[in-house]
C-alpha cells in the first residue's frame, strides 16, 4: 500500500518548523538589534515580530518571534533567510508569495492566515528609517 | 494478511495514540466479525432469499444489542452512515421548526439547525450529554423538563403522516421533543433513553473501537421523523439505502466488546486515572498550563483531558508531539482549516487565546502509564521551546 508523504507540509516546511533559522529566544534584550516590527494578533491564531540589525543600509543581522501554527513559524523563519544580507529597498520588496516560493508552496488556507512576518519585517524598516530620519 | 497488519501498525508500535475521541483503531473482535461477515453475509439484507435473510439476522443482531445497551426497543433504532447523519436526520426533521442547541454541540447539529430552524412548534432542544472536545457533560434532566413545559401546537403538520394502514405515525404529539448526541458517552458512561428523558440520540461506532461509516439513530416510538435518505423501504421506510451489513455487524462486534469487558467500569477507573495524572502533572510540570477540562468525577467523561499552553499555538504543539510520536488534536483554528478557533472552547473560556493554545488528550483503553510518562517526557520541553519563541510574554508567577 503507498503510505503517501506523512506529514501535512512540504518537507521544505518541515524543516523550518522542526529546525527554525535566525529564532530570538527568551528575551528581547539578548539581541542588539536596531528597531522591530510586529504584525498580527493573538486572538486571531497568529502573530510575528521582527528584529533587525542594519550595518551600511542593509540587514546585517535579523531575529524574529511567533506565536502560530508551524506554517507560521515555518514562513518567519524563511523570511529571515531571504532577508538576511539585502539592503532595506529589497528587504521591503519580499512579498508573502516570495515567501511562499521559498517553502515550496503553502496549503491554500494557510497562505493569508500564517504568511505575514514581510509585514513586521516592514514595519520594522519603517521604524528604523523614521530614527535615522 | 490485514489481521497481522492491524497487529504490527496499531497495537505494537512505539506510537502513543491520545486521539481516541477523534477515532479508535478498530477492535481486533470487531474485524474478525467483519471478514467473516464479507466472507458469509455480503447478500443484499433486504433479499428474501436464505443468503439475503441470514445477513438480516445479522443486523437484527446488532439491533437488539444497542437497543438493549441504552434501555431501548429495537424498533426504535435505525441505522446510518453515522453521527454526522444521524444529527442530520433530526434536525432536518424539525426544519421549520424552533430548534434550541447547546453552544457545545458539534457542527453537524448547529449549522444544520442555523440553516433550517424556524418558529413553528413543536419545538426541538438538541443537547449533546458528553462534549467531544472538552468532555464536559450536561444535564439532560433539566433539558428535559424545559421541554415538558413547552406547550402542545393544536395542529401541526408534524402530526399529520400515517401508516400505510391509516394509522397515526406520531402518537405522541408534545410541544417539545429532546434529542442528544451521544457520540462521546457510549460505552464511557452509563446511558438509558429513558432515564434521560430523550426522545433522539445519535450513536456512532468508530468511537468505540468498531469501523467508520456507520452509526444510529434512536427514535423513541411515536415521536416525529422524517427520513433524510428517501427510496427504499430498509429500516422501516426510515432510511433508505442498502443496507451496510458489513459496518453493522462491525458495529455490533464493537458494542459486544465494550458489554463484555464492561468498559463503562475501566474507564471510570483505569482510564480517568490515567486522564487525571496527565492533567496534575501537566499543571504542576509546566507553567502556564490550565486545564478546560474537569478533574472531578461526573463533570466529565474519564478519557477526555483539554488543556491550554499560554504563549504557545494548539497546532505547532500538536506537529512538534507527533514528531515525537504521540497523538493528539487541538482546538486552534489552524488545525482545522478554519479561521475560527473551537466554538465549544470559545463558549466555555470566552478567549480566544485560549482556544488556539489547547490540545486535547484522549485516552482508550489501550493506554497506560507509560503512555502518560512518555508525553511528560517531551510536551514540557515543547512548550517551553514555543514559550520562548512567542510574542506572548509569559505572565511572571
Amino acid at each position: 500500500m503507498n503510505e503517501g508523504q506523512d506529514w501535512v507540509y512540504s518537507e521544505i516546511v518541515k524543516e523550518h518548523f522542526m529546525n527554525p533559522r535566525n529564532y530570538l529566544k527568551g528575551s528581547e534584550s539578548q539581541f542588539d538589534y536596531d528597531a522591530a516590527g510586529i504584525v498580527g494578533n493573538p486572538i486571531c491564531g497568529d502573530q510575528m515580530k521582527m528584529y533587525i540589525k542594519v550595518v551600511d543600509g542593509k540587514i546585517f543581522d535579523i531575529r524574529w518571534k511567533t506565536y502560530g501554527c508551524a506554517s507560521a513559524i515555518a514562513s518567519t523563519s524563511a523570511l529571515s533567510e531571504l532577508a538576511k544580507g539585502k539592503t532595506l529597498d529589497e528587504a521591503l520588496k519580499i512579498s508573502a508569495k516570495d515567501i511562499d516560493n521559498y517553502l515550496g508552496t503553502l496549503p491554500k488556507h494557510k497562505f493569508h492566515c500564517s504568511v505575514l512576518g514581510h509585514e513586521a519585517l516592514a514595519d520594522a524598516i519603517k521604524k528604523y528609517q523614521e530614527k535615522q530620519a | 494478511m490485514s489481521l497481522a497488519y492491524a497487529i504490527c501498525s496499531v497495537y505494537n508500535t512505539n506510537m502513543i495514540y491520545l486521539d481516541y475521541a477523534a477515532t479508535t483503531p478498530m477492535e481486533l473482535e470487531v474485524l474478525d466479525a467483519m471478514h467473516e461477515a464479507e466472507l458469509r453475509f455480503f447478500a443484499n439484507a433486504s433479499a428474501l432469499h436464505t443468503p439475503g435473510h441470514l445477513a438480516l439476522n445479522q443486523i437484527e443482531e446488532t439491533r437488539e444489542t444497542l437497543a438493549r445497551m441504552i434501555g431501548a426497543k429495537p424498533a426504535e433504532i435505525i441505522f446510518t452512515s453515522g453521527s454526522s447523519e444521524s444529527n442530520n436526520t433530526v434536525i432536518r426533521t424539525f426544519a421549520g421548526h424552533e430548534i434550541e442547541v447547546s453552544p457545545l454541540e458539534h457542527h453537524s447539529i448547529f449549522e444544520v439547525a442555523e440553516k433550517v430552524a424556524g418558529d413553528k412548534r413543536p419545538k426541538l432542544f438538541s443537547y449533546m450529554l458528553a462534549n467531544n472536545e472538552t468532555g464536559d457533560i450536561l444535564d439532560l434532566a433539566e433539558i428535559a423538563e424545559m421541554a415538558r413545559q413547552v406547550s402542545v401546537p393544536e395542529r401541526s403538520e408534524l402530526f399529520e403522516g400515517k401508516t400505510d394502514f391509516g394509522k397515526e405515525l406520531v402518537t405522541d404529539k408534545r410541544g417539545a421533543y429532546v434529542h442528544s448526541d451521544l457520540t462521546q458517552a457510549l460505552g464511557k458512561i452509563p446511558i438509558d433513553v429513558n432515564r434521560l428523558g430523550l426522545d433522539y440520540a445519535t450513536f456512532s461506532a468508530h468511537k468505540i473501537g468498531g469501523p467508520v461509516g456507520v452509526g444510529a439513530l434512536y427514535v423513541r416510538e411515536g415521536v416525529p421523523f422524517l427520513p433524510l435518505i428517501i427510496g427504499g423501504n430498509q429500516e422501516n421506510k426510515r432510511r433508505g439505502g442498502t443496507y451496510n451489513t458489513i459496518g453493522i455487524v462491525g458495529f455490533g462486534a464493537a458494542l459486544k466488546k465494550i458489554e463484555k469487558i464492561k468498559s463503562i467500569e475501566k474507564y471510570d477507573t483505569k482510564v480517568r486515572r490515567l486522564r487525571d495524572l496527565l492533567g496534575e502533572r501537566i499543571l504542576k510540570e509546566i507553567p502556564g498550563s490550565s486545564l478546560n477540562s474537569s478533574l472531578v468525577r461526573g463533570e466529565s467523561l474519564p478519557n477526555i483531558l483539554n488543556a491550554s499552553f499560554q504563549a504557545a499555538e494548539g497546532e505547532s504543539i500538536q506537529l512538534y508531539l507527533d514528531a515525537e510520536g504521540v497523538i493528539v488534536s487541538t482546538g486552534s483554528a489552524c488545525a482545522s482549516g478554519d479561521i475560527k478557533p473551537s466554538h465549544v472552547l470559545m463558549a466555555k473560556t470566552g478567549d480566544a487565546e485560549v482556544a488556539h493554545s489547547s490540545i486535547r488528550f484522549s485516552f482508550g483503553l489501550n493506554n497506560d502509564e507509560r503512555d502518560v510518562e512518555g508525553v511528560m517526557k517531551v510536551l514540557p520541553g515543547i512548550i517551553d521551546r514555543l514559550q520562548k519563541i512567542s510574542t506572548i510574554e509569559m505572565e511572571k508567577k
